[in-house]
């Protein structure tokens, strides 16, 4: 394996920052409930793609600016993102060999189980919310996952980040 | 070995305080990123007044003008009112109500969470703002602060479903709970017996009883009363008069941190000096005698 280069680390950074840009942005009330899960998205195709570059570690830090900025509990996104993260570092083998339509099937039950960790942490700390619209981002992020795979599959190559 | 360290973060952040600073100082940096997705909205703000035709511009200043008017014909009378108030207050020998400082802040981001009424504001710690400083909008109570970063805070809403705020009744001073639902419209009034004397419409005020929101500033209006014979309470829900998922600018206030009876202690104190005072002194002038109650109301009309 060739010995990672720093020069082209700033394309996955920036791809991190844009995520955590989304997913504060200001959206309409209906859409509110079902904002993709950006981060985990971002995390599980460049840990996919290159998984010597974006691991558990990056996940942690990147979950732990999340915290901060949703004022949550400090840890308790780093812990959902790491967890998410580590489930699909073990499908790695297999989901790299998936057509993508698939791919997003699987990711739809990691996502929803993250979402279940999250709500489990949110119940903790007595902002349990009432009803199961919490597992929908899980849904619009495993819609969303074909275009995002392409999109930043394009970057990659536009940008050979290896 | 991840999982155990958010774990463990997880508890210090919510026992101990000692990772505050960490925080407020990652805040510094992240909040930015508020700011940054609030831009689109800033830059349509400043189009928009730019292309605003000279003739609307014209009739916005003739609408605000009438406005300003009628505010001041209102703060005339409650000038009358207030004068008034002093003086029977005086007469009672109870603390006056001194009127509250405020800031003037603006709203930059929204808690992208749907299940938990947050916002953030622009102004921070180095602002002088507090932990569990009151928030108003023009219309009424906003909520609490719940977090402080240097130049940002956190703002806990009236309607998150981990709120309750102690309010009042203003027709007839009956004392209430209200309590967030989680709908940016909807309060609920808990543990209101079948038999209370509450109406619909009826304005709920801050009754300052829980000594963190200053008392007297307008919370909700009561929507509906259900006097339903299998609860043991009266369903009472009510609807905040803060525009509480529109508004853009928000008050900060300042009280000035004394309890209430420290408050009439201090003012019963100024009012022994004054009589000790007036006492040393052998003729009072006949004009500073108050006024009957009768004469002011007259005047106020």
């Amino acid at each position: 394996m060739p010995v990672p280069t720093s020069r082209d680390g700033w394309v996955i950074w920036l791809s991190m920052l844009l995520g955590l840009l989304l997913s504060v942005m200001p959206l309409p009330d209906f859409m509110q409930v079902g904002r993709p899960l950006w981060l985990a998205m971002l995390l599980a195709f460049w840990n996919l793609n290159l998984p010597h570059r974006v691991g558990m570690l990056s996940a942690w830090c990147l979950g732990l600016a999340a915290d901060v900025l949703y004022g949550d509990l400090l840890g308790q996104n780093a812990l959902v993102l790491t967890l998410s993260l580590f489930m699909v570092q073990s499908l790695q083998r297999r989901l790299r060999m998936f057509p993508l339509w698939q791919q997003s099937l699987v990711l739809l039950v990691v996502f929803g189980l993250a979402q279940l960790v999250q709500l489990w942490l949110n119940a903790l700390t007595g902002n349990r919310p009432p009803t199961l619209l919490f597992l929908l981002p899980a849904l619009t992020s495993a819609l969303l996952w074909p275009w995002l795979y392409v999109a930043l599959q394009w970057l990659r190559r536009r940008f050979a980040v290896y | 070995m991840l999982v155990v360290l958010s774990a463990a973060l997880m508890v210090v952040d919510a026992r101990f305080s000692g990772l505050k600073q960490f925080r407020a100082a990652m805040g510094l940096v992240l909040m930015e990123f508020y700011w940054v997705t609030d831009m689109p909205v800033r830059a349509w703000n400043t189009v928009s007044a730019q292309f605003t035709s000279h003739s609307e511009l014209l009739a916005e200043n003739e609408k605000l003008k009438a406005e300003a008017l009628l505010m001041q014909r209102r703060l005339q009378r409650l000038a009358a009112l207030t004068e008034q108030n002093v003086r029977l207050r005086e007469l009672l020998n109870s603390a006056a109500l001194v009127d509250d400082e405020v800031l003037v802040s603006e709203l930059i981001g929204v808690d992208p969470n749907p299940f938990s009424h947050r916002i953030i504001i622009d102004k921070g710690g180095r602002d002088g703002v507090f932990l569990g400083q009151p928030v108003l909008d023009a219309r009424g109570l906003m909520g609490q602060v719940v977090e402080v970063m240097p130049y940002s805070s956190r703002v806990l809403l009236l309607t998150d479903n981990t709120h309750s705020i102690p309010v009042q009744i203003n027709r007839n001073g009956l004392r209430v709970i209200a309590t967030g639902t989680g709908n940016p419209e909807s309060l609920e009034l808990r543990h209101v017996a079948d038999t209370a004397d509450v109406k619909e419409g009826d304005l709920l005020v801050s009754s300052g009883l829980g000594q963190r929101f200053p008392a007297g500033y307008p919370v909700a209006t009561v929507k509906e009363v259900i006097h339903d014979s299998g609860q043991p309470f009266a369903i009472v829900r009510a609807v905040p008069t803060a525009a509480l998922n529109r508004s853009r600018y928000l008050l900060l206030v300042f009280t000035d941190g004394r309890t209430a009876e420290q408050r009439a202690a201090d003012a019963a104190q100024a009012q022994e000096e004054e009589d000790r005072k007036a006492a040393g002194e052998t003729s009072v002038p006949p004009a500073q005698v108050p006024e009957s109650p009768a004469d002011a109301v007259e005047e106020a009309r």
